[in-house]
């Protein structure tokens, strides 16, 4: 088996496989809420992610989020390539070093080109961020 | 310390306390305080598969020069990021200087809105408009 950071499950699947996703990883999938309709995330919060406060830096809260929503995105269209168009992401609370960071996704709404989603980050039953965002699609499978 | 490259003639290092700016950095500056230019070179670190910045890395950016700018605002007193709104306007690639002049658009008491329109060679590729609160005052 694959070690994974404590919280972590051990049949979570890296979903950071290159480029930035990779450097500020590992980040991991995990499995569907719901019946499918949350899609789910997570990463383990280590001591490159802090700001000076002690606290997980906002950007990587964000980047998170952005990846979470921007997977999903490609998830439910079966789109090749999805661009986030605009992202809004509300600071609930902080998260702290070692925090297992989870991200919930929904979908609200898509069309043929378009995903409307919005998302929760959450840590011991907390929620830190809140965001909703577009997402254009681009070719299909 | 990192030299600005040739393209940033004039531009310093921003000091950066926060781990994970210093993990994604450096950034350059120029300018007095309270209208500081910040610039970002893109590298192989900040881009997704397709060579185009992470939308992460943008908003991290965007995070750091607009937080500066809160601070430069504030006498460095301390101030979190409420809110973030971010529009991704074209992509932007390894290669490509990403600058921005953040704007003070209001202050108050406890909060402070700030906005910046993020530049390649003077095109805008990314915006964003956010909301600080300063700790401690109500």
């Amino acid at each position: 088996m694959v070690n994974r950071p404590p919280g972590i499950p051990e049949d979570a699947q890296i979903a950071s496989t290159g480029g930035f996703n990779h450097y500020v990883g590992p980040l991991y999938r995990l499995s569907d809420a719901e019946d499918g309709a949350v899609k789910r995330f997570a990463f383990a919060a280590a001591e490159q992610h802090m700001n000076g406060a002690g606290t997980v830096h906002g950007g990587m809260l964000m980047t998170f989020m952005d990846t979470s929503m921007s997977r999903t995105s490609r998830l439910i269209s079966g789109a090749t390539g999805t661009s986030t168009v605009s992202l809004t992401c509300d600071f609930v609370s902080p998260a702290k070093l070692g925090d297992v960071i989870e991200s919930r996704v929904r979908v609200t709404r898509r069309t043929r080109t378009i995903v409307f989603l919005s998302a929760e980050l959450v840590a011991d039953g907390r929620v830190l961020m809140v965001g909703t965002g577009v997402w254009k699609t681009s070719g299909t499978e | 310390m990192n030299a600005a490259p040739a393209q940033l003639a004039g531009y310093g290092e921003t000091s950066l306390i926060d781990p994970f700016e210093i993990f994604v950095g450096p950034v350059f500056e120029i300018g007095a305080r309270g209208a500081r230019r910040f610039a970002l070179p893109i590298d192989a670190r900040h881009v997704n598969m397709r060579g185009v910045i992470h939308g992460g890395m943008l908003m991290t950016f965007a995070d750091l020069a607009l937080g500066q700018a809160a601070w430069d605002a504030c006498d460095h007193a301390p101030c979190v990021t409420l809110n973030m709104q971010s529009q991704f306007i074209k992509a932007a690639r390894v290669g490509d200087i990403l600058e921005v002049l953040p704007v003070l658009t209001r202050r108050t008491r406890s909060l402070m809105f700030i906005r910046g329109d993020f530049e390649v060679k003077g095109e805008i590729v990314f915006s964003v408009a956010s909301v600080w609160k300063l700790l401690g005052q109500d």
